[in-house]
């Protein structure tokens, strides 16, 4: 690790300026990604600027339709959330299938979402959900806010606030975690919204994405079978030692049906 | 009275190695020392055509930095490597040039080039990162066997064909007699993958260099002080006696930390030329690409039997991955390991083995937990289940036929090794009743019906422990004047749980508690000789001479209270500590007898091989639809012969067949063929075995005691790889053959057995 200075700002009105005034410096909330990489040298920041703890970006709650999570919440206290629990179940469980006990209990939303890895879980449940990305500045839809590998529509010095989950009738996910990484080799977050059916996958991809030809399918039932005849195309997908473009395209087949599986037992 | 001795005892040295006040190599600090930093070649091969050092060595609190040829200025160049016999044709092993940092060429990802030595680890990993290395690439050779094709690109130029040595075993013409005549020929082409042994613990050295007595001190991770010192001072040409290795913990060994380190040494040179102690500890993705790896092994094999399923002949082409340079133990463990126990458990006429070792622009291979033996047996196991496969007969009634029969040992075999004493028989029936061997065909229609597959699979392996480099083990034993008896010797524990297990022997032996036993290991200044931990032979040869020398101290001790008791020896009797004459009231104690004389003594064993041997037997559930594999039981019989200690036994037996399991289903070190970059240099990308790996693992033994040892013991540290890598790919296997899969390396991932299965239902194979 290069040498680093760390700040922990009191407010997000503060955090915000210390950003605008020092341009090299990185957000730090959790640090599951960021720290490996520093420890690697692979980034060089001129502070890290700690909002793990800003009392803005803390909270659950959920009002009018809709889960409201803090960007500084991390995934143990998701998964663990009696409110989460009851308005989204699923979000619950994928929380809980994050990383290891270590992880889940540094790593927050905000700093998955803003990271974007694409293997990672909540974009799967963001995008399926059709949830909104709430920032010091604005609210960016799911729609807008990924842009593909570790890319999203965050500018310079805009720092995430919350996560928006509007309620969906019913969800459900299922993760085939990669071996080693524990990652998502594909993840498949299936939801019910007002809007219809929303298909989201992570992992398989160069991030994640919304599987329209099953969306479609399941438009008109929501029977497992009805995914049989969704065209996927592997193409797109990633190939690497771990798995081919075959393989993942698969696991997505599969994971989506286990997770419409799951679907069906919940009300 | 046998107070200790076979039954289960928590280990002593667990409180300490929890309670985080062990000490590792890295805890080692020295008043004054300095930092070093390597930094490493990016290439798989390439000349080095420039090392600019000049802004590195400007950096801050810089104080050298040394390159390739302060190694060749300095001489260390050459390596200790254990091979000393001849090979094919009177071959000698042709040991490559490796100068300590690399000069002139680098030969794998990883290989150090330049030592920067600084004030502190910050400012010497900033000013390697100023080091500035011209590189001309070379051509690269990954794997062994486009290595030795003709044309491949050549790592040193004075070895041909990339060709370290080549050995055989055995009598090529008879076996090729027997496959004439045979009913059933079985063949199989294998992969015992490359793998990263990844202990807990990352390697870390420090050195002090001490003018006034003209010695190295060295701080540094061990199998034993011994081993260490001959390397090193092979390497560096100073004398043994002017090396002094310390040790006190060591988080994990596995074979890899029985070597003498390129980065050992130019920290010894460093520390002389600087006058200050020199530390240096690893990251895990510099561990990755520098500690040595295992296995790496590509064996064809081919089996020859009659028309009744006897075997008749077996011959294994073995081509064995050196990577870029010769460890010190990876030549000599990858044929004479697998030559010794080419026959398996079985009665086999005619064996043939011939063994290739080629260098290629990967990590050196060394001794990775059993060292050869897991790989043999894994050709072995998977070719007889294979021709039990094809021959439609029960896989353990095939064993049970062509097993060497108990009355037959002591049992030479075709390659010259003479087993000890083993019941095959008896481990294979025990082994079958754990498992419920017969209740198979219920369990796997019961998967079937859940939509998976399974299979059970079984191996009946036998093993060499390691005869040991030095000609004999040494052990120290002195009794205080506080009644603490204190036991030194050189075999090294990595987790073995030396502390409990050689204490149990030596407090059984004087009728004392266990707490008055107190092991101390790796101490230099005692000048024992003896051998370091590996090839599960530490029991074996350092503990029987634990025992050893607590019976001569006690024979020492009756002597000396005989005269201060003034009665003949055969007078005094001992109990718990204390001595009395027979029939009267005088007494004293072995504490207040070595308040008033020294009670002190040497003893000494020369102890060979042991022969332990088992039977694995595992089922595995496959998802087809992921091609996830679970093993859904494990069950062991082991002849360890005398066991000492249940719970240290049960240890070792449940780490090594986890470590199996982990090369079976994940661990393997991938290289690109084109960069020979490597692609799993992090635990992101290699993929080590998970404590949900495994089911509860069922374990009994089947002792048939070794006479040539006073312990009886066997040896255990390394049977639960060797045996548990073809239980469970023989499980696997056995799941998928229905299928039409017929042969599936290693590791079976999720990926790789879900094409399998795609390509078998396809028809292609």
């Amino acid at each position: 690790m290069y040498a680093v200075n760390y700040v922990r700002p009191k407010s997000l009105a503060e955090a915000a300026k210390f950003l605008a005034r020092n341009p090299e410096a990185k957000l730090l909330s959790g640090g599951m990604t960021l720290v490996p990489t520093l420890k690697a040298r692979l980034a060089r920041p001129s502070h890290l600027v700690d909002i793990a703890r800003l009392p803005e970006l803390r909270g659950v709650r959920a009002a009018a339709g809709v889960l409201s999570v803090g960007a500084a919440v991390k995934h143990y206290e998701v998964a663990t959330s009696p409110v989460v629990k009851k308005a989204i179940p699923a979000l619950a469980e994928l929380a809980g299938l994050i990383g290891d006990p270590q992880v889940r209990n540094m790593g927050t939303i905000g700093g998955s979402v803003a990271n974007n890895d694409p293997a990672a879980d909540y974009p799967a449940a963001v995008l399926a959900l059709d949830a909104s990305v709430v920032t010091n500045r604005r609210t960016i839809p799911a729609a807008d806010y990924f842009q593909g590998l570790f890319a999203t529509a965050l500018e310079e010095g805009e720092i995430i606030v919350r996560i928006a989950f509007p309620v969906p009738k019913r969800a459900a996910y299922a993760k085939f975690p990669h071996p080693a990484s524990g990652y998502a080799m594909a993840g498949v977050f299936i939801a019910q919204t007002a809007g219809g059916v929303r298909v989201a996958v992570t992992g398989a991809g160069p991030g994640v994405f919304r599987w329209k030809e099953a969306e479609s399918a399941l438009a008109k039932s929501l029977k497992p079978a009805a995914l049989e005849g969704a065209a996927l195309d592997a193409s797109n997908l990633n190939e690497d030692i771990h798995a081919s473009r075959d393989y993942r395209a698969n696991l997505v087949r599969v994971m989506a049906r286990r997770a419409l599986e799951k679907l069906s037992g919940r009300k | 009275m046998a107070t200790h001795l076979h039954a289960p005892h928590h280990r002593v040295e667990d409180f300490r190695l929890v309670t985080g006040t062990g000490r590792y190599a890295a805890d080692w600090n020295l008043p004054g020392q300095l930092y070093a930093h390597f930094v490493r070649s990016d290439r798989a091969h390439a000349e080095i055509v420039a090392v600019n050092v000049e802004a590195a060595r400007r950096h801050p609190g810089v104080r050298r930095i040394y390159t390739g040829e302060d190694a060749i200025a300095a001489g260390y160049t050459k390596w200790f490597v254990i091979l000393n016999y001849p090979g094919r044709g009177g071959m000698q092993i042709r040991k490559p040039m490796r100068p300590a940092l690399a000069a002139r060429r680098v030969r794998h990802v990883g290989e150090a080039v330049a030592m920067v030595v600084a004030d502190s680890p910050a400012a010497a990993q900033d000013a390697a990162e100023l080091v500035e290395i011209e590189y001309r690439d070379l051509p690269a050779v990954v794997s062994p066997e486009e290595a030795l094709q003709d044309g491949a690109p050549l790592l040193h130029e004075d070895i041909p064909g990339n060709l370290a040595f080549e050995y055989e075993a055995g009598d090529e013409e008879a076996v090729k007699e027997a496959f004439a005549r045979a009913a059933h020929v079985s063949r199989i082409k294998l992969e015992v993958s490359r793998v990263a042994p990844s202990p807990l613990e990352p390697r870390a050295c420090t050195v002090a260099y001490h003018p006034g007595e003209d010695r190295y001190h060295v701080y540094v991770c061990i199998q034993g002080i011994n081993m260490m010192r001959r390397q090193l001072s092979v390497a560096t040409d100073v004398p043994e006696d002017k090396i002094v290795v310390h040790a006190q913990d060591v988080g994990g060994s596995f074979g890899q930390r029985s070597a003498a380190y390129p980065e050992y040494c130019m920290q010894m040179l460093a520390a002389r030329e600087l006058g200050r102690p020199v530390k240096w500890v690893s990251t895990r993705s510099e561990g990755f690409m520098s500690d040595t790896h295992g296995r790496a092994n590509t064996i064809t094999g081919e089996l020859a039997l009659d028309a009744e399923g006897r075997f008749l002949a077996m011959r294994v082409d073995w081509i064995a991955d050196m990577g870029a340079y010769l460890s010190a133990t990876g030549s000599a463990s990858h044929t004479r390991n697998p030559s010794t126990c080419l026959t398996g458990v079985y009665r086999i006429p005619a064996l043939y083995g011939r063994w290739r070792l080629a260098f290629t622009n990967t990590v050196p291979v060394a001794a990775y937990r059993g060292a050869g033996r897991p790989d043999v047996a894994y050709a072995i196991e998977r070719l007889v289940s294979q021709a039990a496969w094809e021959l439609k007969m029960d896989p353990a009634e095939l064993r049970r036929r062509n097993f060497i029969p108990p009355e037959a040992f002591p049992y030479k075999t075709p390659t010259g090794s003479t087993y000890e004493n083993a019941d095959f028989p008896g481990v294979l029936e025990k082994a079958l009743r754990l498992a419920d061997w017969k209740g198979f065909a219920k369990r796997r229609a019961r998967s079937e019906r859940a939509g998976r597959l399974r299979g059970i699979g079984i191996a009946t392996v036998i093993e060499n422990t390691g005869a040991g480099l030095f000609p004999k083990d040494q052990v120290t034993i002195e009794c205080g004047a506080d009644g603490t008896v204190t036991v030194y010797s050189v075999a090294q524990s990595s987790g073995q749980g030396h502390e409990t297990t050689f204490a149990m022997l030596v407090a059984d032996a004087l009728e004392l508690p266990l707490e008055k036993v107190r092991l101390r290991e790796s101490v230099q200044e005692k000048g024992l000789i003896g051998n370091h931990t590996g090839g599960s032979r530490s029991l074996v040869g350092a503990g029987s001479v634990c025992r050893l020398a607590a019976q001569q101290l006690l024979a020492q001790a009756r002597s000396a209270a005989a005269e201060e008791l003034e009665v003949e020896p055969s007078q005094v009797e001992y109990s718990r500590g204390v001595f009395h004459v027979r029939g009267g009231r005088e007494k004293i104690s072995l504490a207040a007898l070595a308040g008033k004389r020294r009670l002190a003594l040497t003893a000494e064993a020369s102890v060979g091989s042991t022969f332990p041997n088992g039977c694995h037997i595992a089922e595995v559930e496959i998802d087809p639809e992921t091609g996830v594999s679970r093993i859904v039981a494990y069950n062991a019989v082991d002849d360890a012969g005398n066991v000492i200690n249940h719970t240290v036994v049960e240890g070792q037996v449940h780490g090594a067949v986890a470590q199996g399991a982990g090369q079976v289903f994940g661990e393997k070190v991938v290289y690109d063929r084109a960069s020979g970059q490597m692609l799993t240099g992090s635990f992101m990308d290699y993929c080590m075995p998970r404590a949900g790996l495994l089911p509860e693992i069922r374990l009994e033994d089947h002792p048939v005691p070794s006479k040539i040892n006073v312990l009886g013991a066997k040896g255990v540290g390394e049977s639960g790889c060797t045996a548990s890598l073809p239980a469970l790919a023989n499980a696997v296997m056995d799941a998928l053959r229905p299928l039409g899969v017929e042969q599936l390396d290693m590791p079976y991932t999720p990926a790789r057995v879900w094409h399998a299965i795609q390509e078998a239902r396809k028809g292609v194979r």
